[in-house]
């Protein structure tokens, strides 16, 4: 935090945007005394910034986006499973792998020759652009209309932990900050009544690289992840306490409001006129957090859209052991959090970011072997992802809401163990599958392609880099200006080089 | 540019603007070198032509004046001074040919017109190199002279004045003695002044009086516990190892040894030795070694399949640059892939410092080791005792050791005619009782039954010995047997050896008993003797027992007469074990047979096979390595030593009646053991480079000539004199923890990217005070506290906010909000709640259940029972991927990195944490409770008592009048609902105090759970 920066920044924007003439603190304060006396808070500074700052952020080039639902499936899923149909696997499937592959190749795992691995899946074409898809997913070929599959992605990071945080701060260090920070940093949000960055898990676990993805690094702290839980208190000490009702809550909250005003009359530090806004603020959140993730107030047919289930708490985090050897593909954490996603968003929520563990699989345990696993952790998610991009449709959301769907890295076509029980493959960071849907992104494409291997990327690449670059641009916001200075270097989402291109061919 | 990109150029601007004088930015029209030049150059140039000569190109270096001017080989030069057409620089950046154009196009770098204009008008200007400010010794300049000189206390207001009235501004009175008190007290203890503290204060009206309650708060321990906090954000104290499993650490020792520190007014050059290099010491105390844990916070990985060695690196890189930060307010982390683009810190230089902490023997083990063993309470100076002494008693052993070559020759030969066991292997293995025995891979035979009996095991072994002199039975303890012992009886893990014979079978079948011609064992029981098993006329109740040394293994030696075996024949070999009284099952757990050939077969320790294995070699085929272990091995047996090994293990058996618990150190490897250092490309582990030998950093002065080369040396180059850095980073720091900004805003950074001092001169006074009072932040707290800059009331007028919006001037005193600590602790304190134990094991104050979701552990969080719920935030467990969530709302501190500033955020979240946090209902339960029990009788006193408790001054009627509407608003609502009304008032404090009914608890806890939420409250004002 640096306040000569904010100052600079609440200074530009004051210099932009004439309207402006007073600080926030005078807004917020004229706002509160409606009419009486601010004499002493007439010039008052901007101190750090509130969130009553953060909804007056105005983006910098036009926008496509309004906000971004993103789901990542943490582990890294097949695309050779899923996506990325390779025939010529087939013949090669438990042959040694060739040798070009290997040379100067790091594996996080793979030691030796590997054999080669073919899907043990059936695939088949559908939707207008004719992308091949396993059998493994029974509701995704109905939005194929809707969506962009991108064959062609690759990252710089082969473990879970520093490809993660690359990919959702950066920076594979930690310290980052997080792609909803940076939204959230750049444009504020719409609704003052929620945080403007929630954050929904599932799978039983966080992802491996913990609380860090959804941090603000050096971004002031206000512009960290949310995170709403689905069961206690969706957000932190949200409840009144035992024998307080809303009348008394509101009791205290007048007294206090009018004894910190007369503390901003005796001291005038804009500070203090922030914090009563705050807990204004607070006091709303409290209604409508609870109701925006109260899903029981939706249609059946919605519930059955998504495949939801009012009312349902794992108990995952709590169980000992592979939880992965528990999973059943009816659980529907991951169909309640993507109708989470919906109701935020419709409530103008500027980032919604969904975690899914489990995706990592290396065929070295029974929670790895994927002619199994992979079912399963499809079925939690596929209903739910064709529902979710159904039912942003059908309410005109999708135009303006950016979904992205994927995991940190790929696998590799050869089998991670060459004798082992179960079958898996490794760590692939030259190649691998996304799907991009809305806030922009031309539908029914399959954009990129890779070689008749499945191993290098022969068509249109897209780095993380492009695909940070491509978000931040769909918002609104300029990858390239988007930045904040921090140990000496302006840093930035795609990084401190800007080794970033839009790819222009998944734009609509 | 847009409103949310501020470019440095802007930046620029409105420094400029807002505070010209800042003597370092401006001077006048002229190209400041550092701030403009340096960037272009660091960001284009030193790659190619920078500090790090092995990357250097065409023999030239811009980073300095006499690089750049001199001439190169082309005959060209670079820069000439005055001359920008003449210089090759900006020909090579303007030229359009691609075979001349600088940077040249394959690197994708190229300067804007206004980067070229910049470069032009620097040569044009003479081309001025300039050291960075704070790369320059400070020293103390002469004090200011000002006009209000009577409002000066101490230099710290001549230089704040003089600013001040430079810009025609003037200080604002001094602050009422309350809330002077109330801010001096959170500043120095991180607590409000006690009630009696502020009562004796306010009764001495002299002059000294105030420097009397800065002496008490400094004094008191509660000091150490706060600077200690601030201090542990640097250490990145946590109570867990952090990364995917995160499982438990424990370090706390090292979290008190801080407090202690602190307490102590340690000085800062010694702080800074005995936590970077404690263990390097000479006979370092157990205090010294648990201030390593400094640099023991590091992360450590425990997730299946990582590469221990990486995260090894990871760890000594994260030595590296918290070292550099934390001392010297530099960012190093940047130097690891290449040279540093703004700041002379090249890449070797960054290996070459890492090389001093490469070199300790921690490499990412789960067991944390080296550890040093601590006592849990009270007897730590006793530990302390003991484990000097087995120090000492090691270092004499270590002295020993080399200088028994010759006995260990001598023992060498003496092997050779000594007693050589065989162990053999049975053929088959019989239990006379249901038990089974099996033939471990050790050569051991382990017995197992339901239920032991009496027993007799006969063993057959297959042909193969040609001679028999003797046999030998070891008996060894095992976790499957009674109290883990070696023998079965379930009471006690003993066994008694009624008996033993051998016969030998000749190929024909013909049996022929082998007697026994004596016994010995290393120990026996009292009155069971091992000769008892040779002759045994009452095996009930005689035989060879081991009580109560049945833990330890044990061997017994039977001698025959020299009997020569035929070839083919087999032994056979029969122990009974017919004990039982008072009932059976005295039989061996696990043993293990040899036999031996030698002449006059000895009861000598079994040799260990590596060792035999060595022995066997001739002494020049032998290895240094074989030498070491061979000689470690005879050390540990020779009669020489024994007496010194006898109280060493003494030793380590007082010390393992000492409760203890285990906590991280440094250990220096053995300098045969050391590391080579090299460098690493693009800082990948698996891309060594060039080795490189430890230096510190060659931009700054040398390494002190009579130093180790080791981190003890790197400790005192830091706290050098001629350290430009050390002191002004240290008393930046405490100043920032007192007026909320530093006077170098970027504590983290006084490089050529960090802001510039607003009071430079005032830095390097307070830098060289803090030196020549020979590094006590005591002292240097209470030279802050003193000035009238300090005691300024904090209320913004008008002019001031317009002036000076974030208060850089001073003309106001500090004010905002407070820590997450300090704001916990504050509650708990004025409701009567705090407990003020120190030290210990970390506690767990309550959270909300269901946070640690942990896969792979069963840790669970456990509210702490009675007072340690209760405890400062200092003690608040800390789990690095799980933090406490109350503090982490207020900008506490998950402690993954070292964190040299908090930001100060002000959001809804934090209204949520202090309405509503169970712990926040508590301490409003508890202010109720103590508005009735020693407030007056009417509510409206009680009220004003609240008030005056939590914000320790008097309050206004108007106050008083908000809160008794709020108290008879809520005591209606509350009559209406009583069964609510007993919630709020006791759900966590349970009985209401006698004679004032729920109702009015009720309307008081409603009313403190206001007084806790106030702005002046959770402020420091």
């Amino acid at each position: 935090m640096n306040l000569k920066h904010e100052y600079a920044k609440a200074i530009t924007r004051r210099h932009f945007f004439g309207r402006m003439g007073m600080g926030i603190g005078a807004i917020a304060l004229n706002d509160l005394l409606s009419g009486r006396s601010a004499a002493v808070a007439a010039e008052k500074p901007v101190g750090q910034p509130s969130a009553a700052e953060l909804s007056r952020k105005i983006a910098a080039i036009a926008p496509k986006a309004k906000a971004v639902i993103y789901l990542h499936m943490a582990g890294a899923p097949s695309q050779l499973d899923l996506f990325d149909y390779k025939p010529a696997l087939v013949p090669l499937n438990g042959k040694d792998c060739p040798e070009e592959f290997l040379k100067g190749k790091r594996f996080a795992f793979i030691k030796g020759v590997p054999k080669m691995l073919a899907s043990p899946f059936k695939w088949a074409q559908h939707g207008p652009s004719g992308a091949w898809l396993s059998e493994v997913w029974k509701h995704l070929p109905q939005v194929l209309g809707d969506i962009a599959i991108v064959k062609s992605m690759n990252t710089e990071q082969f473990n879970h932990a520093p490809a993660q945080l690359l990919l959702h701060t950066g920076t594979q260090l930690l310290g980052g900050a997080s792609l909803g920070s940076w939204a959230t940093y750049g444009l504020g949000t719409e609704n003052q009544n929620l945080p403007g960055f929630v954050v929904l898990t599932s799978g039983g676990k966080t992802p491996d690289a913990g609380v860090s993805v959804w941090g603000s690094g050096f971004l002031p702290s206000i512009y960290q992840g949310v995170q709403c839980r689905t069961d206690g208190d969706p957000v932190l000490f949200l409840s009144d306490p035992q024998g307080l009702d809303r009348a008394g809550r509101r009791q205290t909250l007048d007294a206090l409001r009018q004894l910190n005003e007369m503390q901003v009359q005796a001291i005038g530090d804009p500070e203090t006129v922030t914090r009563i806004s705050q807990y204004e603020l607070a006091f709303r959140m409290q209604v409508s957090v609870p109701d925006a993730m109260d899903i029981s107030r939706e249609s059946k047919q919605i519930l059955d859209l998504y495949g939801a289930r009012t009312g349902y708490v794992s108990d995952l985090g709590n169980k000992s052991g592979d939880v992965r050897d528990l999973y059943r593909g009816d659980d529907p954490t991951f169909a309640n959090n993507c109708l989470l996603a919906r109701r935020l968003v419709e409530r103008g929520v500027r980032f919604v970011q969904l975690y899914d563990w489990g995706w990592d699989h290396h065929g070295v345990a029974p929670g790895e072997h994927i002619p199994t696993i992979l079912p399963i952790k499809v079925q939690q998610i596929d209903r739910a992802f064709t529902g979710l991009i159904k039912d942003l449709k059908q309410r005109g959301l999708l135009d303006t809401t950016l979904v992205i769907w994927g995991g940190e890295f790929g696998r590799t076509p050869m089998q991670q163990n060459n004798n082992a029980k179960f079958i898996g493959r490794d760590h692939h960071p030259e190649s691998f599958t996304m799907m991009l849907a809305g806030g922009g992104i031309k539908p029914g494409q399959v954009y990129g392609e890779t070689d008749e291997l499945g191993y290098n990327i022969t068509e249109n690449p897209v780095s993380i880099r492009d695909l940070q670059a491509l978000i931040l641009t769909q918002l609104g916001l300029d990858p390239w200006k988007l930045a904040y200075n921090y140990q000496g270097l302006q840093q930035r989402l795609i990084g401190v080089e800007g080794k970033a291109k839009v790819p222009r061919g998944l734009l609509a | 540019m847009d409103q949310i990109s501020y470019s440095l150029a802007t930046r620029l601007g409105i420094l400029m603007g807002l505070c010209c004088s800042f003597a370092v930015i401006c001077h006048g029209g002229e190209i400041d070198f550092n701030r403009e030049v340096r960037p272009i150059l660091a960001e284009n140039c030193f790659r190619c032509h920078g500090f790090d000569p092995a990357g250097r190109k065409a023999g030239l270096r811009l980073d300095e004046r006499d690089g750049a001017m001199g001439k190169l080989k082309s005959g060209s030069i670079a820069v000439v001074s005055g001359k920008p057409k003449e210089s090759e620089m900006i020909n090579r950046v303007t030229s359009d040919d691609d075979e001349e154009k600088m940077p040249p196009p394959s690197t994708g770098k190229q300067l804007t017109p206004a980067q070229i204009q910049t470069l032009q008008k620097w040569i044009a200007g003479g081309a001025a190199y300039s050291k960075h400010w704070s790369f320059i010794p400070p020293v103390k300049a002469m004090l200011p002279k000002v006009r209000l000189s009577d409002w000066t206390r101490n230099a710290i207001d001549s230089f704040i004045l003089a600013r001040l009235e430079q810009e025609g501004l003037t200080p604002s009175p001094q602050v009422d003695r309350r809330t002077l008190a109330r801010r001096v007290a959170l500043d120095i203890t991180g607590l409000p002044p006690s009630p009696a503290d502020m009562d004796a204060f306010l009764k001495d009206t002299s002059e000294e009086s105030y420097e009397r309650l800065v002496d008490k708060l400094l004094a008191s321990p509660a000091y150490g516990e706060h600077w200690g906090r601030r201090w542990l954000d640097l250490a990145r104290y946590a109570d867990t190892k952090g990364y995917e499993k995160d499982l438990k650490r424990t370090i706390w020792p090292y979290r008190d040894w801080v407090i202690d520190a602190f307490n102590a007014d340690m000085p800062y050059d010694r702080f800074t030795r005995e936590q970077l290099a404690g263990d390097l010491l000479p006979n370092p105390s157990n205090s010294q070694l648990i201030a390593t844990g400094f640099h023991r916070n590091t992360l450590t990985n425990e997730e299946g399949g990582v590469d221990a060695e990486e995260y090894r690196v990871i760890a000594v890189k994260d030595r590296v640059d918290t070292t550099v930060q934390v001392w010297m307010g530099l960012t190093m982390g940047c130097a690891k892939c290449h040279t540093h683009k703004f700041d002379p810190i090249s890449q070797r230089d960054y290996y070459q410092f890492y090389a001093f902490f490469n070199q300790t023997e921690d490499a990412n083990r789960g067991d944390d080791s080296p550890v040093v063993r601590v006592a849990v309470s009270g007897d730590s100076a006793r530990l302390g005792k003991l484990n000097a002494a087995l120090a000492d008693k090691n270092r004499q052993l270590e002295k020993m050791a080399g200088e028994l070559s010759e006995a260990e020759l001598a023992w060498e030969e003496q092997l050779r005619h000594e007693t050589i066991w065989q162990i053999v292997r049975p053929a088959t293995m019989r239990a006379a009782s249901s038990s089974t025995l099996a033939y471990q891979s050790d050569g051991s035979i382990l017995a197992e039954s339901k239920e032991p009996e009496k027993e007799t095991y006969t063993l057959h072994f297959p042909p193969g010995e040609t001679r028999l002199t003797g046999l030998r039975v070891e008996v060894l303890p095992d976790k499957k047997h009674p109290r883990s012992g070696v023998g079965r009886s379930h009471d006690d893990g003993n066994f008694v050896l009624t008996g033993i014979t051998l016969k030998a079978r000749a190929p024909d079948g013909v049996e022929t008993p082998i007697a026994f011609t004596n016994a010995v064992a290393d120990f026996s029981q009292q009155g069971y003797l091992v000769e008892q098993a040779l002759k045994n006329p009452d095996p009930k109740h005689r035989g060879w027992a081991v009580s109560p040394k049945i833990a330890e293994p044990h061997m017994a030696v039977f001698t025959t007469e020299p009997h020569d075996l035929a070839a083919g024949t087999e032994l056979i070999l029969t122990l009974d074990h017919q004990f039982e009284f008072p009932y059976p099952g005295f039989s061996f757990g696990r043993f293990r047979i040899s036999v031996t050939d030698s002449v006059a077969p000895r009861l000598s320790p079994p040799i260990p096979a590596s060792i035999q294995a060595i022995l066997r070699r001739d002494s020049a085929q032998r290895t240094a390595k074989d030498r070491d272990e061979v000689r470690t091995y005879f050390v540990s047996i020779s009669p020489q030593t024994k007496s010194v090994r006898d109280e060493i293990e003494k030793l380590k058996v007082e010390m393992g009646a000492v409760p203890s618990i285990a906590t991280p150190i440094l250990r220096e490897l053995p300098t045969e053991k050391h590391r080579q250092t090299r460098m690493m490309v693009r800082g990948n582990f698996l891309e060594p480079a060039d080795g490189v030998e430890p230096a510190t950093l060659a931009s700054f002065q040398a390494f002190p000539a009579h130093a180790p080369k080791n981190r003890l040396g790197v400790a005192e180059w830091l706290c050098s004199r001629d350290n430009p850095l050390t002191a002004r980073v240290a008393v930046n720091r405490v100043w920032a923890g007192m007026f909320g900004t530093g006077i170098v805003e970027t504590q983290e950074d006084f490089g050529t990217q960090g802001t510039p001092p607003s009071h430079p001169e005032l830095l390097d006074w307070l830098a060289v005070d803090f030196m020549d009072g020979g590094w006590s932040q005591k002292k240097l707290i209470k030279t802050l506290v003193l000035s009238a800059t300090y005691r300024q009331s904090s209320s913004v007028t008008k002019e001031l906010a317009g002036r000076d919006r974030f208060n850089r001037f001073l003309a106001r005193g500090p004010h905002f909000r407070l820590e997450a600590e300090t704001i916990r602790d504050e509650a708990l304190s004025v409701s009567g709640l705090l407990s003020r134990k120190m030290s210990g094991a970390s506690v767990m104050p309550y959270q909300p259940p269901g946070l640690w979701k942990s896969t792979y552990s069963d840790d669970r969080w456990q509210t702490s029972p009675g007072e340690d719920q209760f405890r400062r935030g200092i003690y608040t467990f800390i789990k690095r991927t799980t933090p406490y969530p109350s503090m982490m709302t207020f900008d506490g501190n998950s402690r993954e990195t070292c964190t040299l500033r908090r930001s100060r955020t002000n959001t809804p979240l934090q209204a949520l944490v202090t309405l509503n946090d169970p712990v926040f209902i508590q301490c409003a339960q508890a202010l109720s409770r103590r508005m009735v029990m020693e407030g007056p009788g009417t509510p409206e006193g009680q009220i004003a008592f609240g008030l005056r408790t939590a914000l320790l001054r008097e309050p206004t009627p108007q106050e008083v009048k908000v809160l008794v509407q709020l108290y008879n608003d809520r005591l209606e609502a509350s009559r209406q609902d009583p069964q609510g009304a007993e919630k709020l008032a006791a759900s966590a404090l349970g009985t209401i105090p006698p004679g004032i009914g729920a109702p009015r608890m009720a309307a008081l806890t409603a009313v403190a759970n206001v007084i806790l939420n106030l702005d002046e409250f959770l402020t420091k004002g």
